[in-house]
């Protein structure tokens, strides 16, 4: 109960301050531009063909031997190769926005200086944290399926005929939706963690590149063509980060300590 | 039976090698004003937030009721206390109604949005509750931070510095919320530098310098640092009449102008004014000559310094 008064105050205060979700639009703005870009507009605009080039015959391979693709001409399983591929920006989007939310929250309330009348409440440290992680949380993952869903359609009204069905298999599902939320998780996490230790939100969003970094990583690795992002691979870094995520909420508590907070917060 | 609300015992805290509180005891009565007064750094707030249960003492123990404030036992016992922390600390983009809501609800109040109304009523500003606290001017911040202090309706309430920083209506609208806080039977402790304010509201007074320097009602620390006197304006020269007191043996007489200035015990004030009377005196006025509580309290921190 205690939680929930406290969540619906985090979601209440954020949809008085858009703002905070600024660089969570870019980055979405973006990872739906980029596929389009290079799948779509680019060739149109070069007069080329995507089939024409041996660059991408592994693609074309790729999605031929899958059942649910199969019928995809040429030019369509690149096109839904490039938008696989480019999906891993998606998990960019929760992660972006919970640290930027998240970071906001703590250190918002330490400098309003409303954490104190806060704390004389009941309020235990989990309902507290608890409350902080869910109001940057709920808000992200709602971005994520509302740009995932953009992407979706962006696919299916400027691709080829079956692209975006094809995008809705459980590859694409894990990457956005389970991948995304649990970097999101951990990438608020840290904030968490960080902002109780900080006076500024800055340097408690610093902390996100410990996760922007790996996806960064994940990215680089499909382009060179060192990863493939697999469903067993979504399955190993799902476990990762299952237990990053457990590690990081025991490391919160202990950090968010009442009294170092109250005598060390100017 | 404990009849206290608050009952501190021997506490102390230190944070490294500096002692911020140092066995201070006292208690707090329902229904009465208790001033905690001190310069800067003098561990006024670190003994509130000790009150709170919000840091533990380092020793000494502090009860609220008869019960002990433990770590367990800390978050049900806040229920029962109300605070008001230096800065308002309100979420501005909240509504005032919003804001208290919250807190209602962080209470588990029942009917939480009837607790709000209350208190928008009792701070007289139900009819900003639809207002962002953003767009509030500083004095209904803080009768939003005293409607907040109390929207569970706890017995005993903390406030420090509740009117710092305030113009002087507001402060005094403040001063008026403290007083029916009072009315309401609730224990009040109140932390601040303004000694006018705790002259006019305390019903006792602590002064804290890190230890308990003094406690006790204004009244008693007058007297205990200051010799009572008798101030008697007359319609002539005073002079002529400090000779006919000096004769019955009133000693320490001053005369200037009008005015006579007398020690007060000797005789009874009615004895003293029949006197001067019989001796053809005019009586204009006559008043008892306190010391301020602010010579009080530089008096008693002097004689602490001396100590120290």
């Amino acid at each position: 109960m205690r939680m929930l008064a406290l969540l619906r105050k985090e979601l209440a205060d954020e949809r008085q301050n858009l703002a905070l979700f600024v660089p969570t639009m870019i980055v979405g703005f973006v990872a739906v531009l980029l596929p389009v870009l290079v799948a779509i507009v680019i060739p149109y605009v070069a007069g080329e063909r995507l089939s024409d080039s041996s660059d991408f015959e592994v693609a074309i391979e790729m999605y031929r031997t899958q059942p649910a693709t199969r019928g995809l001409d040429p030019e369509a399983a690149i096109q839904a190769y490039l938008f696989q591929f480019f999906a891993v920006m998606l998990v960019l989007i929760p992660v972006t926005s919970s640290m930027s939310l998240a970071a906001h929250s703590v250190v918002g309330e330490k400098q309003a200086r409303s954490l104190e009348p806060l704390l004389v409440t009941p309020i235990t440290t989990f309902e507290l944290l608890g409350a902080k992680v869910l109001g940057a949380f709920i808000p992200s993952i709602l971005l994520t399926a509302g740009f995932f869903l953009v992407y979706i359609v962006t696919a299916a009204l400027l691709a080829r005929p079956g692209v975006a069905w094809a995008l809705l298999g459980p590859r694409m599902v894990g990457i956005v939706f389970i991948l995304g939320p649990l970097a999101a998780l951990a990438a608020l996490q840290m904030a968490v963690c960080v902002s109780s230790r900080v006076n500024d939100a800055r340097t408690a969003q610093q902390i996100g590149v410990f996760v922007i970094l790996p996806i960064a990583g994940l990215l680089v690795g499909q382009l060179a063509g060192a990863i493939e992002l697999t469903v067993t691979l979504i399955a190993w870094i799902t476990l990762g980060l299952l237990v990053v995520n457990a590690g990081l909420m025991r490391v919160g508590i202990a950090l968010f300590d009442r009294e170092t907070i109250l005598t060390r917060w100017r | 039976m404990a009849t206290q609300a608050l009952t501190a015992q021997h506490l102390t805290r230190h944070f490294g090698d500096r002692v911020a509180v140092d066995d201070v005891s006292f208690e707090l009565q329902p229904g009465e004003i208790f001033a905690l007064l001190g310069p800067n750094g003098a561990g006024k707030t670190t003994t509130l937030r000790m009150l709170a249960g919000l840091i533990a003492p380092t020793s000494g123990s502090v009860r609220i009721g008869s019960e002990a404030m433990t770590p367990d036992a800390a978050p049900k016992l806040r229920e029962r206390l109300g605070f008001l922390t230096e800065a308002p600390g309100l979420w501005d983009n909240l509504t005032v109604h919003d804001n208290l809501m919250v807190y209602a609800q962080l209470y588990g109040m029942r009917d939480a949005d009837k607790a709000v109304r209350e208190a928008l009523g009792l701070f007289e500003i139900a009819d900003r509750s639809r207002d962002r606290t953003a767009r509030l001017s500083k004095g209904l911040k803080q009768r939003v931070a005293l409607a907040r202090a109390i929207v569970h309706r706890p017995s005993i309430v903390l406030l420090d510095e509740p009117t710092a920083g305030l113009d002087p209506e507001s402060a005094r609208d403040v001063r008026e919320l403290i007083v029916a806080m009072r009315g309401e039977g609730r224990a009040v402790l109140l932390c601040t530098h303004n000694l006018d304010e705790v002259d006019r509201l305390a019903d006792r007074v602590a002064v804290l310098r890190s230890r308990l320097v003094a406690i006790g009602t204004p009244g008693e620390l007058r007297q205990r640092l200051f010799s009572s006197r008798l101030r008697i304006r007359v319609t002539q020269d005073a002079e002529s009449f400090a000779a006919t007191l000096r004769t019955s043996g009133v000693d320490d007489i001053r005369a200037d102008g009008p005015w006579l200035s007398l020690p007060g015990g000797t005789l009874t004030t009615p004895q003293i004014v029949r006197m001067l009377v019989d001796a053809g005196a005019g009586i204009e006025a006559v008043e008892r000559d306190e010391p301020s509580l602010e010579e009080v309290y530089l008096k008693l921190l002097q004689a602490d310094g001396a100590l120290q």
